[in-house]
């Protein structure tokens, strides 16, 4: 039983990431209209941007800064590569989705040849690898925690603003109808750029999290993550934000568990093939797609 | 002929046959990765029904083609008309589960790889044989009514169904013909390397063969042909300081070509246009 409740805890620790993943993915999806496959990507690129800030200064405030700024500019340049994609007459979400797979190519290239001579990296111990908590098999590390309650607070944040504020409404306007939204005079290019900068805002501070809870960034692990997120997303319903909550962390739970009983590499397909089960049974997602 | 350019045909031809296995199913905006779990199942069996059955080759490339279109066709029939990216994400579930269950699996070699797969002769002769097979079959889907049902669905799903098109079925057509494609690849890949690693079907396949399509043109299967030369049968060539950084290469192509020509390099235009200058020669 103590096994299950570590186990859950540590759930909770990596569903919080998952569902700031997929908020930021569907945030650019229901906003920018595209598919950024390359966002998980552009996440682990952040936390390799604090490790070496981390190796050279061992600052951990100007480690933070440096994923934070990393992430928002990322996503920033990123901007005018999906908007041209946009601008074209016949609009083809699948281009976004071949763009991103592009850009994820080249940033796991990058981090494969040129960070660390392709090894992984990994985060001291001050970074979030320190125990605050034991009870049997209970631990919570400070990587568990940060990633547990900022998650938890960042999502409600995020949510509140959304529901809250103008922009948060001119972002679901713009979710609901492009078409109308431009009719009306919302100021759809620039709540476009703004939803760059807030996924982008959200990217820093997942990586400084992730890096906190996982103790190591590698290049392969963006790519297994924006899998994990696509199917997150796809299961929940695309682009369903409140669906995304409930599956993510989920996928975080059950993925935890299946590590703790079950060996090695399996562990992992449990998860895809209830997902699998999920979208083959009902291809909208659990919670309704919000856009086609 | 030389090791190095035989390796250069084989693969050039083994990357033709998967992107065109990508390329039927796109024909009605079907992202379709199932095809390289099926290439990875279909391979591993070449090897086990070579290997430790003693089985014949021609044998096995039927079996394999078989294989391929029926794990494809039961697939469609579940994914019914769904969305794209519920496509996509079937695929790579499938890929995922298929890598998992071989490298667990010590029958298969697991992740140290599956070897002493025997030689075939002519090898490449017979890849010639069954590239002029499948090109003339999806020259013959292109050029029929079927081919410009496609089309229809491609441009506008909403309106095929209107005239009385049914994407549903279509689909799942190109779905099994497009596993039957590649089953038969994934045998010919066993017999032409002779071992089978699972890391080489995984999402870097994928990501080449995406490559190999949007930058080829997805329009005609045509442009296929030259991508596959340049981008898979090349890096063989190149000097391995060169050829490591080919994930690179075809990042920055694929996103230059999405930005600057998003219907890829040869399209039904330029083949129309290509028509008429040769007529007017």
């Amino acid at each position: 039983m103590e096994i299950v409740l570590a186990q859950i805890v540590n759930g909770f620790s990596l569903g919080s990431i998952y569902v700031l993943l997929v908020t930021g993915f569907n945030l650019m999806l229901l906003v920018a209209r595209i598919i950024q496959f390359a966002y998980p990507q552009f996440v682990v690129l952040s936390m390799y941007a604090s490790w070496a800030i981390l190796e050279s200064t061992n600052n951990i405030f100007l480690a933070a800064l440096a994923a934070l700024i990393s992430s928002i500019i990322l996503n920033l340049l990123s901007e005018p590569i999906f908007r041209r994609i946009n601008n074209r007459e016949n609009v083809d979400i699948n281009a976004s989705f071949v763009a991103s797979m592009g850009l994820s190519m080249i940033i796991v290239e990058i981090m494969s040849h040129s960070i660390n001579n392709g090894f992984p990296v990994s985060f001291p111990d001050y970074w979030g690898g320190k125990n605050l908590f034991s009870f049997g098999y209970i631990n919570l590390g400070r990587g568990e925690f940060y990633a547990l309650f900022g998650g938890i607070i960042l999502v409600t944040i995020f949510f509140y603003l959304l529901y809250h504020t103008h922009y948060g409404r001119v972002f679901r306007a713009i979710a609901e109808s492009r078409k109308t939204a431009k009719q009306v005079g919302l100021a759809v290019l620039k709540s476009s750029i703004l939803s760059y900068l807030v996924a982008g805002i959200l990217g820093g501070i997942i990586a400084i999290l992730f890096s906190m809870l996982l103790g190591s960034a590698s290049p392969w692990l963006g790519e297994s993550v924006a899998l994990k997120v696509l199917a997150v997303s796809i299961t929940a319903g695309l682009g369903n934000l409140k669906g995304g909550l409930y599956v993510g962390l989920s996928l975080g739970i059950l993925e935890s568990l299946a590590v703790g009983f079950i060996a090695g590499s399996w562990a992992n397909v449990i998860a895809f093939v209830l997902m699998l089960i999920v979208v083959l049974t009902k291809p909208e997602g659990l919670f309704g797609a919000a856009i086609e | 002929m030389s090791t190095t350019f035989n390796y250069f045909i084989g693969f050039s031809f083994i990357y033709i046959l998967m992107a065109w296995a990508i390329y039927l199913p796109y024909r009605v905006r079907d992202l379709h990765f199932l095809t390289v779990a099926t290439m990875a199942v279909t391979a591993y069996f070449s090897g086990v029904a070579a290997v430790n059955w003693g089985w014949p080759f021609y044998l096995v490339l039927i079996s394999g083609i078989l294989i391929g279109a029926l794990l494809s066709y039961i697939v469609s029939f579940l994914i019914g008309d769904v969305p794209t990216f519920t496509v996509v994400i079937v695929g790579i579930t499938f890929i995922f589960i298929t890598k998992t269950v071989i490298e667990n699996t010590d029958y298969l070699g697991g992740t140290m790889g599956f070897f002493a797969i025997p030689t075939v002769d002519n090898i490449l002769l017979i890849m010639t044989g069954i590239i002029l097979f499948i090109s003339y079959l999806l020259f013959m889907i292109d050029h029929s009514q079927l081919g410009r049902a496609a089309s229809v669905i491609f441009a506008d799903k909403k309106m095929a169904y209107s005239l009385g098109i049914k994407p549903k079925r279509i689909g799942k057509l190109f779905q099994t013909i497009s596993g039957g494609i590649a089953g038969s690849a994934g045998v010919l890949y066993a017999y032409f390397t002779g071992s089978l690693f699972p890391d080489f079907f995984s999402f870097h396949l994928v990501g080449t063969l995406m490559t190999i399509v949007f930058i080829g043109g997805y329009s005609t299967m045509w442009g296929i042909v030259f991508s596959a030369l340049l981008l898979g049968g090349v890096p063989i060539l190149l000097p391995s300081a060169v050829s490591s950084w080919k994930n690179l290469i075809y990042g920055v192509l694929l996103v230059s070509v999405i930005l600057i020509k998003p219907d890829g390099l040869v399209t039904k235009k330029f083949l129309w246009k290509l028509k008429n200058k040769i007529k007017g020669m």
